[in-house]
């Protein structure tokens, strides 16, 4: 029996987001590999008998069997058969009887073909394994949602290969599976990608085609580095936590390679759309993700070997991109929504210890120099995305539409940095002053500050105070 | 585990069984294999995974 392998070349390929056919294909053997081995494993434990209609079954048409084993909820279900038996449940209770009917029900396909480039892709409605993905599904489709995804499923396509070539070649070597999934009140388009799933996505209904065919790009990517990481381990301590640029949660070391990896992708896509036709939102997205990929990625330490080379790759495609013109008043906003994520990230996930707030109120009201207090991270107690008032009011000056200028994050947006700070300095918003000002101090200890003060300090001297 | 044997190839310690059928395997699993055979090692790495499960990688925003 021999390893799974990649050259360093399709590693470095990989890393750089453009994997090869071969290199594509290599991983999905890979994921067939780990399917046929979870269910050795099940086999171990329960004995042959409950896998004797599979083993008809490919005795009879190996092909088609391969084919449902390789299937990603199949992996889905192995993986949750062998926990709960590895975790002491008895076969009666795991489910086998799912492996006595390895037929697939009839399903949806959306396809889609442009340019010579087709692609045909299952739409998962019914399966109950679909939840296993990591977000609640939709309930069956209707035929007027059908046809809705059907519309957005040929239009981002066209996007795709026309802007995207490359990469929408390797989405029909990776994608295998759409799962529409609830919309989350929180967001305006969600999806999600488990390890478990090769090849699966799960989606909200998309709002246009634009934001399908940046799904796409994103989550395909998070499944071709779950089955890089299957082969070789690329961080020694993946659980460890910290900032990442796209969640206002901390995020495990591993978390932090996916967002990077993932992207990747999307800000090449917005790179090309951007020289396609100079869309500012576009422009925007790419000026502010070419960054947080490029600050992620570089921020990522105690990498393995293959983990060194891979991050390696993704820093070399990212970073000619730093240097490319993009407006200065969409840079300004980009490189302002990075900054602000950064501060309202520290504001949100550390946290001052009351005895230290106090240390600093004293040494403010006696005149002294602030003492050297730190912040200390405190654990979410849940998945919280990018939600920010500013960056909202961005998108929507980029989209054309009304901005009030009279609040400080409108003064803000529209560029009266003057009239920004009187308000943040009014409302002690510090973020907001960090944000105008550049002023480096940490916001989580002005407001720690400024709480023990019961409001009696300027919000602006006490930030000048700590920077 | 993982590791360059050489600098032009990077060799996986998961085993290729992409080419054996599922009676095959499920024949082979009566036995236990050796911790220190390869084999052995690449199911050690499964099944820790599963005891150490990643989080699913959910919360993109796809819509501006």
């Amino acid at each position: 029996m021999r390893p799974h392998r990649l050259t360093d070349a399709a590693l470095t390929e990989l890393g750089a987001g453009r994997p090869s056919p071969e290199t594509l294909a290599e991983l999905r053997r890979s994921q067939l590999s780990r399917h046929l081995l979870l269910l050795r494993e099940i086999a171990a434990i329960t004995g042959p008998g409950p896998f004797r209609a599979l083993t008809e079954a490919e005795r009879a048409d190996p092909a088609a069997t391969r084919r449902w084993i390789a299937r990603p909820l199949v992996g889905v279900w192995a993986t949750r058969c062998l926990t709960a038996l590895r975790g002491g449940a008895s076969p009666e209770d795991v489910g086998l009887d799912y492996l006595a009917q390895p037929t697939d029900h009839e399903q949806t396909v959306l396809r889609a073909e442009h340019d010579g480039l087709a692609v045909a892709v299952p739409l998962e409605d019914k399966d109950p394994l679909r939840a296993g993905l990591g977000l609640p599904p939709a309930p069956p489709l209707g035929a007027a949602a059908t046809r809705r995804w059907q519309e957005a499923f040929t239009e981002a396509w066209r996007l795709l290969v026309t802007l995207a070539r490359p990469d929408a070649e390797a989405l029909t070597g990776i994608l295998t599976c759409i799962v529409p999934v609830l919309p989350d009140p929180a967001a305006r388009g969600i999806s999600a990608t488990s390890a478990d799933a090769f090849g699966a996505v799960a989606i909200s209904e998309p709002a246009d085609a634009d934001a399908l065919a940046a799904g796409l790009l994103h989550e395909t990517q998070h499944s071709l580095l779950n089955a890089v990481l299957y082969l070789f381990d690329m961080l020694e301590h993946p659980a460890e936590r910290g900032w990442s640029p796209w969640r206002d949660d901390p995020r495990p070391a591993s978390g932090i390679l996916h967002g990077a990896y993932a992207y990747l992708t999307v800000t090449r896509f917005r790179r090309a759309q951007l020289r396609w036709g100079g869309d500012p939102l576009a422009a925007f997205e790419f000026a502010r993700w070419r960054s947080a990929v490029a600050v992620a990625a570089a921020g990522l330490h105690d990498l393995t070997p293959a983990g060194a080379r891979f991050v390696g790759a993704l820093l070399d495609e990212v970073r000619p991109w730093l240097d490319e013109p993009v407006d200065p008043a969409i840079r300004r906003l980009a490189e302002g929504a990075n900054t602000d994520h950064l501060l309202r990230w520290q504001l949100r996930n550390r946290t001052v210890a009351p005895a230290d707030a106090a240390a600093l109120a004293e040494a403010w009201r006696s005149g002294a120099q602030p003492p050297p207090v730190r912040s200390r991270l405190v654990p979410a107690p849940r998945r919280a995305l990018e939600a920010s008032a500013r960056l909202d009011l961005a998108h929507r000056l980029l989209r054309h539409e009304t901005v009030d200028g009279a609040s400080g994050d409108g003064a803000y947006v529209l560029g009266d940095e003057r009239a920004a700070l009187r308000a943040y300095r009014e409302m002690a918003d510090f973020c907001g002053l960090a944000l105008v000002t550049g002023l480096t101090a940490a916001p989580e200890l002005a407001a720690a500050t400024h709480t023990a003060l019961a409001g009696e300090a300027d919000p602006l001297e006490l930030l000048r105070w700590l920077a | 585990m993982n590791g360059a044997e050489e600098t032009t190839e990077w060799r996986s310690a998961m085993i290729d069984v992409s080419e054996l059928s599922l009676a095959e395997l499920v024949e082979a699993a009566r036995d236990t294999p050796a911790a220190d055979t390869a084999l052995g090692h690449c199911l050690r790495r499964l099944t820790g995974e599963l005891d150490h499960p990643g989080e699913p990688i959910a919360g993109f925003n796809s819509a501006l």
